[in-house]
């Protein structure tokens, strides 16, 4: 299927300004990445975990198994979608198959948000399967806003972005990252999913200061944070999440709690996956370290 | 052409190995080139794709190992690009690849041991349906009986190997040594299908492979009775239909009745 832009209603919020999708979400508490390997220990136990976060594209498939018991899981925890496969910044033609499969799985679903990446994945009709760069130019984020706007009417919904993992920098740049998010965020009405241990990784691999992405995003626009490993190589880190959250990520969510106060908090292993509960007890890591800062800061307030 | 335009386009190409323009477009980082830095997007397009192809077909990576495999996966990757969003579905034209490339083509065991694998995948997440009981046949009067027509599930597929290629997959399952490969005299018929969440295939005989077919066709439980009498003891026919349709209601293999 192939629909133009202008087919689009155009009182569905054209305005660059608009919020009119933008009802930021309710803080979830502390979840995890539903993977297939711990399907049994959920469904048979319970699972000290607040929220599930699923892979879009893994349940955007006509039936059988996946379904069934994403049905189940979601009658007993709340559940957000994640995708991969948006592509929210590639100049190829918005793919309106994709997004009415997206939609579809929303309605399933009733997921609290749907989340992807600010990335592109692959140009004509090709699909590479990655997390691409782009460049923080005036001419991207114009390209990238309208993208935005057109997704969230379609969907009927605010998206949320996520900050991916980056390995190059393009030369030509008119702002940096966060300051790309800032502007996307505040002109598309979009929200964002700050990924603490992406922020780590860009500003290792691209050699700014972690503490100024933070620094940099508004406080009122993220609605989670997304906690994972990586595989450092010594010059560069590869942000491979089949490692354990390293103690370098805890300390940056620290300060990430700090700028942003409580934001629904999950870990995110997508390979390598280990039994149950060693990521329940990365998820219990973040809740009380949570707890530890956010009562921290209600004591310096009431002091 | 837009710059955000040509900048994707060349970043694509350099993925693809066609070209290494975009380097001149993207900086040294603090403590790495960016031929490398950039090589973590190269080098995990391929393996990204191979890893794919691993988990969709586990039982043929273990039949050809890992050299022959991601000989296959090269090939592959590099003959059928991605054009879908999902990679649930990149691995789908693997088996019609192996039936002609070279050297995988001299053996057809390969190909059928792929087809089995995407049938097996291709069922496991198959839409759902409703199966008919054997309580749904109890009040159909015997006149009816020859009108009758049967939908499959939409999970079942039937699928014609060449080769022993399904005593294979299943020897390399239970971890056992596979049979050698060999080209049978007549086809093994398989009917694969899903039952409950599991999916499962049997080797049918030729007759109700012949009833399988033309009842998924919508040809109606009379005419599926003649054609058993033409194809065998025409005074066991309807007797050898019933036990055909008794065994698929019992394993979930019809989803209705018309």
């Amino acid at each position: 299927m192939t629909i133009s832009p202008q087919r689009i209603d155009p009182a569905l919020g054209r305005d660059p300004r608009t919020t009119r999708h933008g009802q930021k979400p309710d803080f979830l508490g502390f979840g995890l990445g539903l993977r297939a390997q711990h399907y049994a220990d959920i469904l048979d136990g319970d699972p000290p975990v607040d929220w599930f976060e699923i892979i879009s594209e893994n349940y955007m498939i006509p039936g059988g198994q996946p379904l069934r018991i994403l049905d189940r899981i979601r009658e007993r925890f709340p559940v957000v979608m994640h995708g991969v496969s948006l592509s929210i910044a590639s100049t190829s033609p918005p793919d309106f198959d994709y997004l009415q499969m997206l939609k579809d799985l929303a309605q399933r679903v009733e997921p609290r948000w749907v989340s992807d990446h600010l990335c592109w994945t692959g140009v004509h009709g090709q699909n590479l399967h990655d997390l691409l760069p782009i460049p923080y130019t005036h001419e991207a984020l114009d390209h990238v806003v309208n993208r935005v706007q057109l997704v969230q009417d379609y969907l009927g919904r605010a998206l949320v972005l996520e900050n991916a993992s980056t390995y190059v920098q393009f030369r030509h740049q008119d702002m940096t990252e966060w300051e790309f998010l800032t502007e996307l965020t505040r002109r598309s009405g979009c929200f964002l999913l700050l990924d603490v241990n992406n922020v780590y990784v860009s500003a290792f691999n691209h050699g700014f200061e972690p503490h100024e992405f933070l620094e940099g995003i508004p406080t009122d626009r993220v609605v989670q944070f997304h906690m994972a490993g990586h595989s450092h190589m010594g010059t560069h880190i590869i942000d491979t999440h089949d490692h354990p959250v390293c103690d370098d990520v805890f300390d940056l969510y620290r300060a990430a709690l700090k700028r942003f106060g409580a934001v629904s908090t999950m870990v995110e292993r997508d390979d390598n996956i280990p039994p149950l509960d060693e990521l329940l007890a990365e998820v219990q890591r973040t809740r009380e370290i949570a707890a530890e800062i956010l009562s921290a800061d209600d004591r310096d307030r009431a002091s | 052409m837009s710059e955000l335009e040509r900048l994707q386009a060349e970043f694509q190409r350099s993925i693809l190995g066609q070209d290494s323009a975009v380097l001149e477009h993207v900086m040294d980082g603090p403590r790495e080139q960016r031929d490398v830095l950039f090589g973590v997007y190269k080098n995990g397009y391929a393996s990204r794709l191979t890893e794919v192809l691993r988990k969709d077909h586990e039982y043929l990576h273990a039949y050809l190992g890992d050299e022959m495999f991601d000989q296959m996966s090269k090939l592959y990757i590099a003959e059928h690009p991605s054009q879908q969003p999902n990679l649930r579905w990149f691995s789908r034209e693997l088996p019609d690849l192996l039936r002609t490339a070279p050297p995988f083509a001299e053996y057809p065991e390969i190909a059928d041991l792929a087809a089995l694998e995407r049938d097996l995948n291709d069922c496991f997440d198959a839409p759902d349906a409703p199966v008919l009981a054997a309580a749904d046949f109890a009040g159909i009067a015997a006149e009816r009986w020859t009108d009758l027509r049967f939908v499959p599930h939409p999970s079942a597929r039937r699928l014609d190997l060449s080769t022993n290629a399904a005593d294979i997959w299943l020897a390399l399952k239970s971890d056992e040594a596979p049979p050698d490969a060999v080209r049978l005299g007549s086809a093994c018929r398989l009917l694969i299908w899903r039952q409950d969440v599991t999916p499962r295939f049997r080797e049918l005989t030729d007759e109700e492979a012949m009833m399988w077919d033309e009842a998924a066709r919508g040809l109606p439980f009379g005419v599926l009775c003649s054609m058993l009498a033409v194809h065998d003891d025409p005074d066991g026919a309807a007797g050898r239909a019933a036990g055909y349709l008794q065994q698929w209601v019992t394993t979930d293999l019809l989803a209705g009745l018309s």
